[in-house]
Formats: C-alpha cells, sequence, structure tokens
C-alpha cells in the first residue's frame, strides 16, 4: 500500500513539473528530462527524492528565472499540499 | 572591407548582396528554432513572433536591393522601410511572450531602470532630428528617426531578459540580443546622423553594426536550437513513464 501511494507521489509530482514546464514549451520540457539525465542520471518520477537536481537542472537553464518556474510547480502542488511527503518536496525543491 | 579599395560602386553591390545570405541564414535558423517548439506554449508563441521579424527583415533587405541595384532609386525612404519597421512590434511581441511565463519576478523597479536605460540612448538621435539644418524631406527626416525609437523600445525587454535569465544557459540568446539592438542603435543613429549630412552611402561603414547585428541574432537563435534540440533520451525517458 505504502509503495502504491509513494508511486501515486511520484507521478503526482512529475505530472505538475511537466505541466509547468510544458506552459513554457515542450522542448523546454525535454530539455529538462535531457539534462537530469546527463547531469544526474535521474529519471523525472526519481525527481520526487531529489529535488534538488530539478533545482539545479533549471537554474543551469534559466538562471535567476528559475524560481518562477519552481513557483509554478509548488502552485500545480497546491491541491496536495495537506500529504505531508507532498509539502516536504514542495519545501525542499525550493532550497 | 576589402570592397571599399574599389569605390563607393563597388561596395555598394557587395554590401547589398551581403545582406541577403545573412538575413537569409537568420529566417532559415527562425524557422529551426519555431518547428521545434512548434506554437508549444508561450515560447512557442514567442518563436513564431521571431520568425516574423526574420521575414520581414528579410523581405526589407531584398527590397532595398533591389530598388537600389535593379531599379536604380534612392531605397531611402521606400517600401522597405515598411518591412523594416514591421520587424520591430514582432521582436517586441516576441520578449513578451518569452518573459511572460517568468512576469512574477519582473518588478517596477527593473522595468522603470530598464526604460530609463532605453529611453537614453534616444537622447543623440532627437538632438540630431531636432537641430538639423538638412534638405531631405520631413517624411525621410521623422521616418530615420523612428528607426532609434524602435530601438529603444526592443532594447528595455532585452535589458529585463539579461537580468532575468543571469547565469543560465537561455541567457546567451539574450546577451546576443542586446549587443545586436545596441549595434542597431548605433547603427540607425549613425544612419540618421550621415543621412541628414547627405554623406550616407550603401557600404558606408555604419552597415557593417547592421550586418553584425543580424550576424549576433542568427547565433543567438542557433545558441537556442543547440540547448533545446531533441535527443534519444527523451524517447527512453517516455517508455518508461
Amino acid at each position: 500500500m505504502n509503495i502504491n501511494q509513494e508511486q501515486l507521489r511520484k507521478a503526482i509530482v512529475s505530472l505538475a513539473v511537466e505541466k509547468a514546464l510544458v506552459t513554457i514549451g515542450r522542448p523546454v520540457y525535454e530539455k529538462t528530462i535531457k539534462q537530469l539525465s546527463k547531469d544526474y542520471n535521474c529519471y523525472l518520477p526519481e525527481c520526487y527524492e531529489h529535488p534538488e537536481y530539478l533545482n539545479k537542472v533549471l537554474k543551469k537553464i534559466f538562471g535567476n528565472a528559475h524560481v518562477t518556474i519552481i513557483d509554478a510547480i509548488k502552485k500545480e502542488l497546491d491541491e496536495q499540499i495537506k500529504d505531508k511527503p507532498i509539502a516536504v518536496f514542495v519545501t525542499a525543491i525550493s532550497e | 572591407m576589402m570592397a571599399t579599395f574599389f569605390g563607393k560602386e563597388s561596395v555598394k553591390v557587395v554590401t547589398d548582396f551581403a545582406y541577403i545570405p545573412v538575413t537569409a541564414a537568420f529566417v532559415i535558423l527562425s524557422i529551426i528554432i519555431f518547428l521545434r517548439f512548434k506554437k508549444t506554449g508561450n515560447h512557442g508563441k514567442a518563436w513564431l513572433l521571431f520568425l516574423g521579424t526574420a521575414i520581414s527583415w528579410f523581405i526589407a533587405e531584398t527590397t532595398w536591393t533591389v530598388y537600389e541595384l535593379v531599379y536604380h532609386l534612392d531605397p531611402f525612404p521606400s517600401a522597405a522601410d515598411v518591412f523594416y519597421i514591421a520587424g520591430y512590434p514582432f521582436l517586441f511581441l516576441f520578449s513578451l511572450f518569452y518573459l511572460k511565463p517568468f512576469k512574477k519576478l519582473i518588478s517596477r523597479k527593473m522595468i522603470l531602470c530598464a526604460s530609463i536605460i532605453s529611453i537614453s540612448v534616444l537622447i543623440p538621435n532627437l538632438y540630431m532630428t531636432v537641430n538639423n539644418n538638412s534638405d531631405e524631406s520631413e517624411f525621410a527626416i521623422a521616418l530615420g528617426a523612428t528607426y532609434p525609437i524602435a530601438d529603444a523600445i526592443i532594447l528595455a525587454p532585452a535589458l529585463i531578459g539579461i537580468f532575468l535569465f543571469f547565469r543560465g544557459e537561455v541567457n546567451f540568446l539574450w546577451t546576443l540580443l542586446l549587443i545586436g539592438i545596441l549595434f542597431q542603435v548605433i547603427g540607425d543613429t549613425g544612419f540618421q546622423y550621415f543621412t541628414l549630412d547627405n554623406s550616407y552611402y550603401t557600404g558606408h561603414p555604419i552597415d557593417i553594426l547592421f550586418i553584425w547585428s543580424y550576424i549576433l541574432f542568427s547565433f543567438g537563435v542557433y545558441s537556442h536550437i543547440q540547448i533545446f534540440k531533441k535527443s534519444d533520451k527523451i524517447s527512453e525517458h517516455n517508455k518508461l513513464v
């Protein structure tokens, strides 16, 4: 049951990241995935456990402006924020 | 530069023909980046508008060459100006759409600083336009003054872009756009000065700035093509998700 819940959270986080990035442009989403894989050998669902990777990759691509993308991801996760592990992810991605 | 040794006629022909492949390359690169984004998201729309700028300026340069080399007419003012001017709203809208996802970071102070810098680059041009004793028509003088104004308008979002994307990979595009726009500001101010002075001719050293601005814009687009190029990693990832 716990494993399933974790998988569900990973999917929710992945979808939130995808939605936030595709709003900018699909190639932006694709570039982020590529960079995560290149720099950290990490796939998007694994960012749930390593939000710092996603933060660093977005910063590498967009510099100072990466914080607005982080905000957009947080906004996408607003409805799930009551779920503690999601809240932990949201806090960690901002650091 | 070499053509200047063979007289003004040679330099005119060489310069006119140099603009066409340079702006054609600019159009081709803009088409490539537009096809990569395919109107997806704000940046997709932004690149469609950028393509509008590239096409407008390519048509403008071709029209200028046709006026000068085919019809042997003075290309300023002419139909070419319609296309030169048309490129500016497209470029301004490109900047707006590109920066839209990051608008939360754009403060009033930032807009004010960018506006002050942009307005300050207009001062030499406005001074020249007001205090001129040229025999050029009022329309030509007003048209010549329009370009630095349009440059100043597109300079403001470019300055904001540099600040927003500082230390990011996409900042290379904004740096090249900013330098290219600054070249255009100097080029257009110089064009106005030498036109009022009756000493401008196609191939004048000031034209080097315009050619370089197109080259810088093209390299900026090329850097984006490289950053956002398709990768096999994506299909691999999609299989896993």
